[in-house]
């Protein structure tokens, strides 16, 4: 189970492409039975996929953390998007735990997430992310 | 049409509410696009074995559907500078999500808004709470 010695742990997941036809079907998915907004354009919460998924799959992965997915809520996420990412960029995105909690039986992880155009040094997302990790002591 | 553009914003504009009615289909759609096949969202056995009512939508599905009537409101996403928001209740498969918002603060030297914005269910369910948004104004 995560705990508070797991702060400052750090995850790096350099050369994220923004592939511009999976952005489109973000686009798509969540228009859902209506038109997309703009359907060329990369959706925000596209930082889903260049920036939260890769950094949450080493999280996720790290058995010293030992973080039961099957348990996992998303509780809370903040986004910047200090400069657009545009279809066909290149990022890195890194991670880093900024805090654990127990509260009422369950454990509160909280993350803090990047992601940096290296053609410009752009910071294209800034985000934090809180996860609810229930059942803990299995 | 109240969007951002070219109009002067002042605290207490609303957004244009923009309701969906989110299918299980679109939940699939929005799995395959992003990657996230949690079973809590496309199956309906598994999630009703870990207490829940049914399959949900993802967070960050609805999270976009929030960004979307706020890029709608600004004219383009581009202008969505931040938002944020807590899941506080799930949304379940077949749920229309109405997302609100009002602007609760306008920086005219920066050129920003922030704006106070959630979610509802059509159940009455507050799904996206303690939400805010920071949208660049056009000028």
């Amino acid at each position: 189970m995560p705990n508070a010695g797991h702060v400052g742990r750090r995850y790096a997941a350099p050369g994220q492409v923004v592939d511009p036809e999976r952005a489109r079907a973000m686009a798509r998915a969540i228009a859902g039975p209506d038109a997309p907004f703009e359907p060329e354009a990369v959706p925000p919460t596209y930082a889903a996929v260049y920036c939260l998924a890769p950094a949450f799959a080493q999280l996720f992965t790290d058995e010293e953390v030992g973080i039961n997915l099957a348990g996992l809520i998303h509780g809370e996420q903040a986004f910047e998007w200090p400069a657009r990412v545009r279809p066909g960029d290149t990022v890195d995105a890194s991670a880093e735990i900024i805090s654990v909690e127990d509260k009422r039986g369950m454990t509160f992880v909280t993350l803090a997430v990047e992601a940096v155009r290296p053609a410009d040094g752009a910071v294209v997302c800034k985000g934090r992310s809180m996860m609810i990790v229930r059942g803990g002591g299995a | 049409m109240s969007t951002a553009a070219g109009s002067a914003v002042k605290v207490g504009d609303e957004l244009e509410p923009l309701t969906r009615v989110v299918s299980q289909e679109q939940i699939n759609a929005y799995a395959e696009a992003s990657g996230d096949f949690n079973p809590i969202h496309v199956d309906e056995e598994f999630a009703r074995s870990v207490g829940l009512p049914g399959t949900i939508a993802h967070g960050l599905l609805e999270l976009g559907i929030l960004a979307e009537a706020v890029a709608r409101w600004a004219g383009t996403s581009d202008a969505l500078l931040a938002l944020e928001c807590r899941f506080s209740k799930p949304l379940r498969a077949g749920d229309a999500i109405t997302c609100t918002g009002r602007v609760a603060a306008v920086d005219d030297a920066e050129g920003v808004a922030t704006l106070d914005v959630e979610a509802t269910s059509d159940r009455g369910e507050r799904v996206l709470t303690n939400g805010r948004a920071r949208v660049r104004l056009s000028r």
